[in-house]
């Protein structure tokens, strides 16, 4: 496993455990780190890859174990200790208060120099420290004016004002375009020149192996495999490594093996004859900041069909499900279903006529956590009939018992607490709420994010059944692998538009261009879901 | 099971280390801690009648704290209770005097439920401008109760002022003995019987209605509900408005019950004490009625301890603070004991 | 004219203190609704520190360690014991109406106002009309601008606005934000202990049950209004006083045909609008809003 070099690994992990109450997230993990290299950590969702990242960021205190940098133990669980030794961490999602300036949020994490400041000598000292490190970006902007990209830009250049010798980036291309991974992975590289070494958080085999010195395998929270040589590996041995066995049905596409080859089922399917039973029209939102608005949207959502939407994340994706939703304003443009203009109907009307929703975040959109199962499956029934109607709350029980078996939940009983489910059975428990009654359109947000492979198989199943029996699916996802390999049909979002539509066999180059923005028009077939 | 004996457990516990704490002052401020204790005690309990009057004081807390419960269930933290009551009481001798001369079948009901219009108007408009403009709910509903407080005063000096009154106190003039529900003792069939209703109707409105489980659901996790449809201004405004409605009633009881009459300033924390009521029950109706008992009872306690044991009746208010100090904390420490017990091996 | 800037700034700097007190807890991340008890803490240990110790630097110094070690304990209940601040704040605020009237009854004896033989230091007659108010109105100015270089200039002002606008970010760089939000009440503190000092001393030197009437929670409307920031929530805090003075003053020029107690509601309404501007201004209410314990998140 040792890659040959007689001095030891500059950081080391001796027999980590760290554990949240009863759950154990890693269990007992030596590993250690070579200066002036890349090495990618990689398992799947729930591997304990955060986790990980984090205890050597000491912001989660391992219950034992050391942690130690040239030989030498830092105090675990102490961010101060570890910033000291030069460990610094870049989060998922970021970590920058959103009303900062970048010049503000480079100074409140820096120790260089005093106090005081000038709001000039501020913009001028942070200005350079970007442009050192080739981020362009006006230093007087604010955090949450600044696209995700630029964001990521900026953070890791926050975790560079101090003499940062180890930088931890946690999943830095999740949200990213397939080029914008590129320009990160040359900004890795240069990083590497100048000495730092980078610990690259990753679940894509593909990314593993296009920019890692040394690959790292958790799986469950134990270590798999410790620095192994990227030389030494194939797809096929890490995705086994990574997953446990030989790749499990479905499992090929989860961790991103399947790039480009169309699975069986997703075949052209002939649609494009029926009228549409949902059509957005030419749809201009009011943005927000966490949700770009929609730019003249245009789709249409046919019967029988799964509609993939691709995109980078914070490209409209939210404004398009809320506004199908009745949940934003609509400035331009008008919705329809079944023929007629539901743009001034909310989303209690909707649901009346066959439109259901998996939101974006199961645990605030979709679940109340503190509430009781029973409750969270009624809420979509309770709301259809009157307020004020007398209900036994007995019966209410018996029915949602009925309802999760079908969908075969994992539960101890209806009162339980919804947040005491995985995520992969409080999603069903979603489903079996959604999936009820009369339904023709299924709005499904990011469904299978942070599912585990046996779940997110569950609920492909359960869109695919969806479909078949003839409602359409909106599927909305990051994960283009996924989409390629359920989508029907593909639009691709960017910047509030829907820029190119795809029908299988799907190319991975020709759909991240579009991403990017590219290329437009050319490569994409004529837009149905135009105006007429 | 274990969950709701934790909870029991945990706000035991804190009352007891709140109970301490004023311990502390009441010893440092001189007085002996164990004195003021039994006095309390007796007062509001123990001594001869005491248990008619902590329930003549728990009544109207325990009627405003069911409408808290609501509005707090429901995720809107409408702390104008006061100023609700207030605006009750108003409403409801406004009503009186206006139609002085009727029949008291009439005269009444009529006047009460325009005390309940009252409480509930006054909570409109911060539960408006919540839900139209999205104004934060816990600072209109404060500055209201202020603005209430001052309106009492006014009407009380002025429209509503008992000519014949003394300097001293401002206050209404005195309604006429049939109009009364109760003597000045303060408890009655009729308000034990209008207590019941409320109890009994707000129980179930919060547990076997549609409202009460989706209110629920929307105060826990209002965007969870927003994304199943709801419309979250029915919701917001139906337990401002309930809320509201349920603290008049309770001043206008007060005022035809045990008052007689509208004073200048009365029961200036009558509100804040049913917020706590609310808190101490956790939210549920029926851990409200027991909750009211206790506070009715230091309620009463506080009318006792200058005459009867000549101590400060601040030293209730002392009380009544350090409780709400620490009713809302949650120690991971006690949790953890308890759910640990309550768990099978 | 100039009498009614005197009157504004001898009602309005009270309420500036307290307000700044608030300002600095919201940044930190706190809805501060114990300012008010603590205010009062401040005015009654002044009064009572001057009759027992003769001595104004005594008393503002007693005052000051009483508002921090209830400030402290108002920490501890929010910080430690995860109560909510607005509940907790709210019984801090009892404890204080209540336990001023508790001690001042058992000190004196009476249930009525305390008297003290001299108040806070004057500015003279080197200040003309200015001179009867205390040098607590004149050191405002300077209170305000040393708050926004710490706020707005310092990194520790940074460190402070981030634990207050995403606790998480401050966590990861090594910031600890519970640390930091005792700081800021404890300042605060001092504080509402200087505002409580000039509203009971600053002109008539006298401690009454109840004496802080609102103020608390109008400073805590100022800091909402002035959404955080050191200027604009003083300035906040003055707009209120200035309601409050027109009101008087338009009682003494129309007499008993304006109701005296709708015109002390004025900055009430003041405050409920301003509050209604501010949120229409910026895009609703944000905040520990919510009752936490049922909440989900």
């Amino acid at each position: 496993m040792n890659s040959g070099s007689v001095a030891p690994p500059a950081w080391q992990c001796r027999a980590m455990t760290v554990a949240y109450g009863d759950f154990i997230a890693l269990d007992g993990i030596d590993v250690g780190f070579e200066r002036g290299r890349i090495h990618a950590v990689v398992g799947q969702n729930g591997a304990g890859k955060t986790t990980f990242a984090r205890a050597i960021a000491g912001i989660v205190r391992p219950r034992q174990g050391q942690i130690l940098v040239d030989g030498l133990e830092i105090e675990p669980g102490k961010v101060r200790a570890a910033r000291d030794a030069g460990v610094e961490l870049v989060h998922q999602s970021f970590a920058l208060p959103p009303s900062f300036t970048i010049a503000e949020a480079m100074e409140f994490g820096t120790r260089k120099h005093g106090q005081l400041f000038t709001a000039s000598g501020l913009a001028r000292r942070w200005t350079q420290h970007l442009a050192e490190l080739d981020v362009t970006a006006d230093v007087r902007s604010r955090i949450r004016d600044l696209p995700v990209e630029t964001q990521q830009g900026v953070e890791i250049a926050r975790a560079l004002v101090t003499e940062a010798d180890l930088l931890i980036l946690d999943e830095p291309t999740a949200v990213l375009s397939p080029s914008g991974v590129e320009r990160l992975f040359e900004r890795v590289r240069r990083l590497k020149a100048r000495g730092v070494t980078v610990i690259l958080i990753l679940h894509k085999i593909r990314e593993v192996l296009a920019i890692a010195d040394t690959v790292t395998v958790l799986r469950g929270g134990r270590l798999v495999a410790a620095g192994l040589a990227r030389q030494a590996l194939d797809p096929v041995a890490l995705s086994d490594l990574i997953i446990g066995g030989p790749a499990a049905q479905g499992a090929e596409a989860a961790v991103g093996l399947a790039a480009g080859a169309p699975a069986e089922h997703a075949v052209a399917r002939q649609t494009a004859a029926i009228e549409p039973i949902a059509r957005l029209e030419d749809i201009t939102t009011e943005g927000r900041a966490e949700a770009p608005a929609l730019d003249h949207a245009s789709v249409a959502l046919h019967a029988g069909e799964i509609l993939g939407v691709a995109g980078v994340e914070g490209n409209g994706q939210r404004s398009l499900v809320e506004a199908l939703c009745g949940l934003a304003k609509l400035k331009e443009g008008r919705i329809m279903m079944g023929g007629r203009d539901i743009s001034r109907e909310d989303l209690g009307e909707r649901r009346k006529q066959g439109l259901r929703v998996i939101p974006f975040e199961r645990n605030s959109e979709g679940l109340s956590l503190s509430s009781a199962l029973w409750e969270n499956w009624a809420a979509s029934r309770l709301l259809a009939g009157p307020l004020l109607s007398y209900i036994r709350p007995q019966r209410l029980r018996a029915q949602a018992r009925a309802a999760f078996d079908r969908w075969s939940v994992r539960y101890a009983g209806p009162s339980q607490p919804a947040g005491a489910l995985s995520g992969g059975n409080a999603q069903k428990v979603i489903f079996s709420r959604e999936l009820d009654g009369q339904v023709r359109l299924i709005i499904a947000a990011q469904p299978t994010r942070g599912l585990d492979i046996g779940a997110t198989a569950f609920v492909w199943k359960a869109l695919r059944e969806a479909r078949d029996t003839g409602a359409a699916v909106l599927m909305i996802s990051s994960d283009l692998d996924e989409l390629f390999d359920t989508a029907d049909r593909l639009i691709v979002m960017l910047s509030g538009r829907v820029v190119a539509e795809f029908r299988p066999p799907y190319d991975m180059a020709r759909v991240g261009a579009a991403m990017t923005g590219a290329v437009t028009e050319a490569l994409s077939e004529p837009l149905t879901g135009a105006r007429p | 099971m274990s969950a709701t004996l934790t909870i029991l457990l945990r706000t035991a516990i804190f009352i007891l280390v709140a109970l301490a704490l004023c311990g502390l002052i009441f010893q440092a401020a001189g007085y002996s801690a164990l004195d003021m204790f039994a006095s309390i005690l007796d007062g509001a309990f123990l001594r001869k009648g005491g248990l008619s009057q902590c329930l003549r004081w728990a009544l109207p807390l325990f009627i405003t704290a069911t409408g808290v419960v609501l509005s707090f269930r429901c995720g809107f933290f409408n702390i104008g209770a006061q100023g609700q009551f207030y605006m009750g009481a108003i409403a409801a001798t406004a009503m009186a005097s206006w139609l002085n001369g009727m029949p008291v079948a009439v005269l009444v009901p009529v006047s009460i439920l325009s005390g309940m219009a009252g409480g509930a108007l006054w909570a409109l408009w911060p539960g408006i401008l919540r839900f139209r403009w999205g104004t934060d709910e816990v600072i209109t509903t404060l500055m209201g109760n202020f603005i209430a407080g001052l309106i009492l005063v006014y009407v009380t000096t002025g429209p509503l002022k008992d000519p014949s009154g003394s300097g001293q106190q401002s206050s209404s003039k005195p309604l006429a003995a049939a109009y009364r529900i109760s003597n000045s003792m303060g408890l009655s069939p009729t308000i034990i019987a209008i207590s019941l209703v409320v109890g009994i109707g707000m129980w179930l409105l919060i547990n076997r209605t549609a409202f009460g489980v989706l209110g629920g659901l929307a105060g826990r996790n209002p965007e969870m509900l927003r994304w199943q449809g709801a419309r979250m201004w029915k919701f917001g405004l139906a337990s401002f408005m309930v809320s509201g409605a349920l603290a008049g009633l309770a001043g206008a009881i007060e005022v035809f019950g045990p008052n007689g009459r509208l004073v200048g300033g009365f029961l200036p924390t009558h509100g804040f004490t049913a917020v706590l009521i609310a808190l101490v029950a956790n939210l549920s109706i029926t851990g409200t009625a027991v909750a009211a008992l206790f506070f009715g009872g230091l309620a009463s306690a506080a009318l006792y301890l200058p005459i009867m044991a000549g101590l400060p009746s601040a030293a209730i208010d002392i009380i009544n603070a350090a409780i709400a100090l620490f009713i809302t904390a949650k120690s991971r420490m006690i949790d953890r004991m308890f759910s640990a017990r309550g768990k099978t091996p | 004219m100039i009498d009614f800037i005197v009157a504004v700034l001898r009602s309005g700097t009270p309420l500036v203190y307290v307000a700044l007190a608030g300002m600095i807890a919201q940044r930190a991340g706190l809805w501060h609704l114990g300012l008010e008890g603590i205010m009062i803490i401040g005015c009654c240990a002044t009064i009572i520190g001057i009759v027992l110790t003769g001595s104004y630097a005594l008393a503002i110094l007693i005052a000051c360690v009483l508002c921090i070690l209830a400030s402290m304990l108002l920490w501890f209940v929010i910080e430690k014991l995860k109560a909510n601040p607005i509940i907790a704040g709210l019984g801090l605020t009892g404890f204080g109406v209540g336990g001023t009237a508790l001690a001042a009854q058992s000190i004196f004896g009476s249930q009525a106002a305390v008297t003290a033989p001299f108040g806070a230091p004057r500015l003279g007659d080197s200040f003309g009309a200015f001179a009867s108010l205390s040098i607590f109105v004149a050191a405002m100015p300077a209170v305000v601008a040393l708050l926004w270089v710490l706020l707005r200039r310092t990194r520790f002002g940074l460190q402070l606005a981030a634990c207050g606008e995403h606790p998480f970010a401050a966590r990861s760089l090594g910031i600890d934000p519970e640390r930091i939000r005792l700081f800021a009440l404890c300042v605060g503190g001092v504080l509402c202990a200087i505002g409580g000092a000039e509203l009971a001393s600053g002109s008539l030197q006298i401690f009454a049950q109840n004496m802080t009437a609102g103020r608390g929670f109008m400073g805590f409307a100022a800091v909402v209004f002035g959404a955080a920031h050191p200027v604009w929530t003083a300035l906040a805090a003055l707009f209120f006083s200035l309601v409050g003075a027109i009101g008087i003053r338009a009682q003494i020029l129309f007499g008993d045909a304006v109701p005296h107690d709708l015109l002390l509601a004025l900055p009430y309404l003041a405050t409920v609008l301003g509050v209604w501007i501010s949120g229409r201004l910026r895009g609703g209410a944000k905040g520990a809003n919510g009752f936490s314990e049922l909440r989900d998140y």
